[in-house]
């Protein structure tokens, strides 16, 4: 499928002839699956659509022009900073327009603010490598290193290096948002000049209307400039070495260094948790799920197997261990005195530190998600809460008791609880919940599961992060709102009154579970009898 | 079986599946098409390496086309639809297959994490292209024209093949080291196969050369005639069989990786099973100095800077051919070491140019198996010359960005290509074959 003539004649006048195509084979490479983020599931096979046409912009401007035009001829468009994290980031009407902006590469670091403002083209580990060159650091997300940082941040933003600054959005400074109708709105200090260095700005803030705890996958406009805060590291140098698959950051002992410390139970895992947040010490302390320790082990899918299945329910569950990231920040006595802190902390609760390697494979640079589909080809973080440590910790178990239910086609897991760590100095716990599956089996369960863990989150009162933009709106509005829903559904129409900004999100995963007839054995919940989205859309 | 295999198997709806890493079938490749992630680890430089904001790419062709259909992400989604015949072969699609050095980055790259075979379903898909009558370009069709009538790339007559041999450059009847100039050594670039020749006579080795030495083949299997270059592999292989040789010893990057990966690939046998050792000069060289049987005396007053030619680093894994099963959650049986590039010759010619008196070696910000490809080797700079020009000049911008004044690699291709890149732009950059940087030193 093509864009009407018209509209592809008026797009190409604003970049250069390379920069736009709608060729089928320029298309083809823009499929959202087969593999990837939720592969093979219901929602990418039923939801997503080749573009209609391919524009690369350079610069806001061309955003500007872009989104104006769509606007005049009332064609759909979706923003894409690098397409990775699935679906949910391409087109999901036929004929849509997708604004590829990996060639919006600018980067300016501010030494004396202590910031860089970039565009949507630059992924973390640039700019990480950047930071480390000037003794600092930002927080690459669990995304990757790979991720977007603008597309990150305004969807996800959490890592275990969280530690310090929680609240991804406390690191969103200055912001430049294309509206759906092609009007520029800057906020904060970028709405007086171009230093982006101050994120709270005149009026109201609205960097509230691209995310919550999770953003809206740009259907409430494009942020075409993000000033973004720089974190105070350290001073020595982390030396990559190795050849890749094994490569590793080489950590400066006596500034840098990760210590596992196995502890007795879960009660311990929760104390210690809250005790180094209590302490403000720490860079990063998670409990990862037991797998990902065979997925670094393993030197391939089958080896992984072979280590896996060592494991057995009992040994999952009694297998407590945090890692934490010890900094000297401010020198090597600080980092002592931090780690005799976390020794006490240890001690008091049974726990003892174990041989680790004075190295970082991942989180501080490279934030090596792409591991995550090695195992069984398909993989989604289905769901993720922030909210205390005991809550979070509570979390993983209930879902692992529901995933049970749906095993296979999920992985035998023997129970692991998840993902766990502690944010913002102790004041949150995060629990994210990992699924993974082959996509070659019969996906229908993996596509209820979904829904049912949002049902299971409003039941138990966990604090999700995932409401408009990966589960039913309608399902999760209410319970969270009580009017979450109608606020949010608002708000998209009084920016985007044609919903021409990557339809029919917020409300895609409604129109899904409408769509798909195995969802409605689950669908227990009220939706109105026409979805509030302008005809002709979704 | 694994355990967990054994008794979830009932519970579990996998389909099995016959596969092998034979390129003539692109449906052998069709489990790593459906499992590219776009992570673009095929794009990126190793995050774990990635200098900061400049020179953050190794894949030469996502880096001169922005489209995604130009990496590796885009084009396994392509391949899906051409192994379905969903996508007719146009000339945009077989600019996207094509306009590729096939540099291996993307493969490495892939198997960081995910182990999906990336490079063998860019060959594959290339084999279709020939056998569906589509591929390969029109420029690759010259060079197979050029070699099935004169036995090398440019046409040039046959019989002037050794003319690159000179009077002081001694040549054995038989020995257990053969010499394989190849083409671009033998007929535009004499320097190195003279260097080389030289610098095998200076360890007091003996060598001899084929006894009729034909074209490699790079070219043809690169492009995806597989048919042609496997008659070729055929003769070569069987030719130093009878020769009783112990060694081929090559100085081109592209022969190299022709003779010790692709000719067992295309052979159905392992390269341990050649029955010969392959060899670049680079290794020789680098046992020859701890040996002690090459001494490198004279000083050599150069900052230079190596480039890792892809042929000799991360596409030269030894090549052992695999068939089997895939099962539950993927898994394959016989088990399979995969090739991710790690034996490449990344220390031997960093140990032979440190080696040399005088030598200030800098290196490049993207090394090893990030390094960024010159753009010109499998067929790329014949079909497509700016590709080659754009990939050659981001490299000499980065030796520009370490201060280098000399250019050096193990590889014709990139020689010439970085050789034609610096002179348009008026650089005094010298460009040189290891091979030239060894003789200066003897």
């Amino acid at each position: 499928m093509a864009i009407k003539k018209d509209v592809f004649q008026a797009l190409a006048a604003i970049v250069d002839p390379q920069y736009i195509s709608d060729d089928p084979v320029i298309l083809a490479a823009y499929r959202s699956g087969p593999g990837g983020y939720e592969s093979g599931n219901g929602y990418e096979r039923m939801m997503t659509k080749l573009p209609g046409a391919v524009i690369l912009p350079r610069t806001t401007e061309d955003i500007q022009k872009i989104v104006k035009i769509c606007h005049r001829y009332n064609v759909a468009y979706v923003p894409y900073a690098t397409g990775f994290y699935g679906p949910r980031s391409h087109p999901h009407e036929e004929n849509e327009v997708l604004i590829d902006m990996k060639r919006m590469k600018d980067f300016a670091f501010d030494d004396d603010h202590w910031c860089a403002t970039i565009q949507p083209g630059i992924v973390y580990s640039p700019f990480q490598e950047e930071c480390l060159k000037r003794g600092g650091y930002v927080v690459v997300g669990g995304g990757g290193a790979q991720t977007s940082v603008i597309a990150n941040l305004i969807c996800d933003g959490w890592s275990p290096l969280s530690m310090r600054i929680g609240l991804p959005h406390r690191r969103i400074l200055g912001l430049e948002l294309v509206l759906p109708d092609g009007e520029l709105v800057k906020m904060g200090s970028l709405s007086i000049g171009d230093d982006g260095f101050w994120g709270e700005g005149i009026g109201p803030d609205l960097r509230g209307i691209l995310r919550g705890y999770t953003g809206l996958l740009g259907c409430m406009g494009i942020v075409t400039k993000m000033a973004i805060k720089v974190l105070p590291f350290q001073p020595e140098k982390l030396v990559p070495g190795g050849i890749s698959p094994n490569t590793a950051l080489q950590l400066p002992e006596k500034r840098v260094k990760w210590i596992n410390y196995q502890v007795p139970s879960k009660q311990a895992e929760q104390q210690a948790m809250y005790q180094i947040g209590r302490a403000e010490i720490a860079g990063a302390v998670t409990k990862v799920p037991v797998f990902w320790r065979a997925i670094a082990k393993a030197e391939g899918k089958e080896e992984f197997w072979d280590l896996w299945n060592k494991e057995t329910p009992e040994s999952v569950e009694n297998f407590h261990l945090l890692r934490v990231l010890l900094i000297g920040y401010t020198s090597e006595e600080q980092m002592r005195y931090d780690e005799n802190v976390l020794n006490d902390i240890f001690a008091e609760v049974g726990g003892r530190a174990r041989p680790t390697k004075p190295s970082d494979e991942s989180w501080i640079k490279n934030a090596d998600s792409a591991g995550m589909w090695l195992m069984c080809g398909s993989y989604v973080s289905v769901d993720y809460i922030i909210e205390s440590i005991p809550h979070a910790e509570a979390h993983g178990p209930c879902y692992a008791d529901l995933k049970a239910k749906y095993t296979p086609p999920f992985m035998p897991d023997h129970g692991d609880p998840g993902w766990t760590m502690g944010c913002e100095a102790g004041h949150q716990g995060y629990s994210e919940f990992l699924i993974y599956w082959d996509q070659r089996e019969d996906t229908n369960p993996v596509d209820q599961f979904y829904v049912e863990t949002s049902k299971m989150n409003i039941r138990e009162g966990f604090y999700t992060s995932l409401l408009g933009s990966h589960q039913p709106l309608y399902l999760t509005g209410p319970a969270y709102g009580p009017n979450y829903h109608d606020w949010l559904l608002k708000l998209k129409s009084t920016l985007d009154p044609k919903w021409v900004c990557h339809p029919p999100l917020p409300i895609s995963h409604d129109v899904f579970v409408e769509k798909a007839e195995w969802m409605k054995s689950v669908k227990t919940w009220e939706t109105p009898e026409e979805f509030p989205i302008p005809k002709g859309r979704g | 079986m694994s355990k967990i295999h054994e008794t979830m198997k009932d519970r579990y709806d996998t389909p099995t599946e016959k596969v092998s890493l034979d390129v003539k079938d692109l449906k052998n490749f069709r489990y790593d098409m459906d499992h590219c992630i776009k992570c673009k680890g095929c794009y990126w430089v190793e995050h774990t390496y990635m200098p900061g904001i400049k020179f953050t790419t190794r894949c030469p062709s996502g880096t001169w086309n922005d489209f995604d259909a130009y990496q590796a992400a885009g084009k396994m989604r392509i391949g899906i639809d051409v192994q379905e015949g969903k996508l007719e072969w146009t000339p945009k699609l077989l600019e996207v297959i094509y306009a590729d050095p096939l540099c291996g980055a993307c493969d490495v790259g892939c198997k960081r994490n995910l182990d999906l075979e990336i490079g063998l379903t860019l060959e594959a898909l290339r084999v279709k292209a020939v056998k569906d009558g589509a591929g390969p370009m029109p420029a690759h069709k010259k060079v197979a024209e050029n070699i099935a009538k004169s036995h090398n790339q440019f046409g040039s007559p046959h019989e002037k093949r050794t003319g690159w041999l000179t009077a002081d450059i001694k040549v054995a009847d038989k020995a257990d080291i053969i010499y394989f100039p190849g083409c671009s050594a033998s007929y535009t670039n004499p320097e190195i196969a003279q260097a080389t020749a030289k610098i095998i006579n200076a360890t007091g080795a003996s060598f001899s050369l084929m006894k009729e030495e034909r074209c490699c083949g790079n070219t043809l299997y690169s492009v995806g005639m597989i048919d042609e270059a496997t008659e070729i592999a055929k003769r070569q292989v069987e030719a130093v069989r009878t020769s009783g040789a112990k060694t081929l010893l090559t100085s081109c990057a592209e022969c190299y990786r022709m003779w010790k990966v692709d000719y067992p690939k295309m052979l159905g046998i392992a390269t341990a099973d050649l029955g010969f050792n392959v060899m670049h000069l680079m290794e020789f060289a680098d046992e020859a100095i701890a040996n002690g049987s090459l001494k490198l005396t004279k000083k050599v007053d150069l900052k230079l800077t190596y480039h890792d030619a892809c042929s000799v680093s991360r596409l030269s894994d030894p090549w052992t051919p695999w068939s089997g099963e895939r099962g539950w959650m993927g898994c394959i049986e016989p088990r399979l070491k995969r090739r991710r590039g790690t034996t490449g010759l990344y220390a031997q010619p960093r140990n032979i140019l440190q080696a040399i008196p005088g030598v200030d070696l800098v290196e490049m910000i993207r090394i090893r198996e990030n390094a960024f490809c010159c753009g010109a080797g499998r067929g790329t700079k014949e079909a497509f010359p700016e590709l080659a020009n754009f990939a050659a000049q981001e490299r000499l911008a980065e030796v520009k960005e370490v201060g280098a004044e000399t250019l050096v690699s193990s590889c014709p291709f990139c020689k010439n290509n970085f050789s034609q890149a610096a002179k348009e732009n008026g650089e005094k950059l010298q460009v040189m074959d290891i091979s030239e940087v060894i003789l200066a030193s003897l």
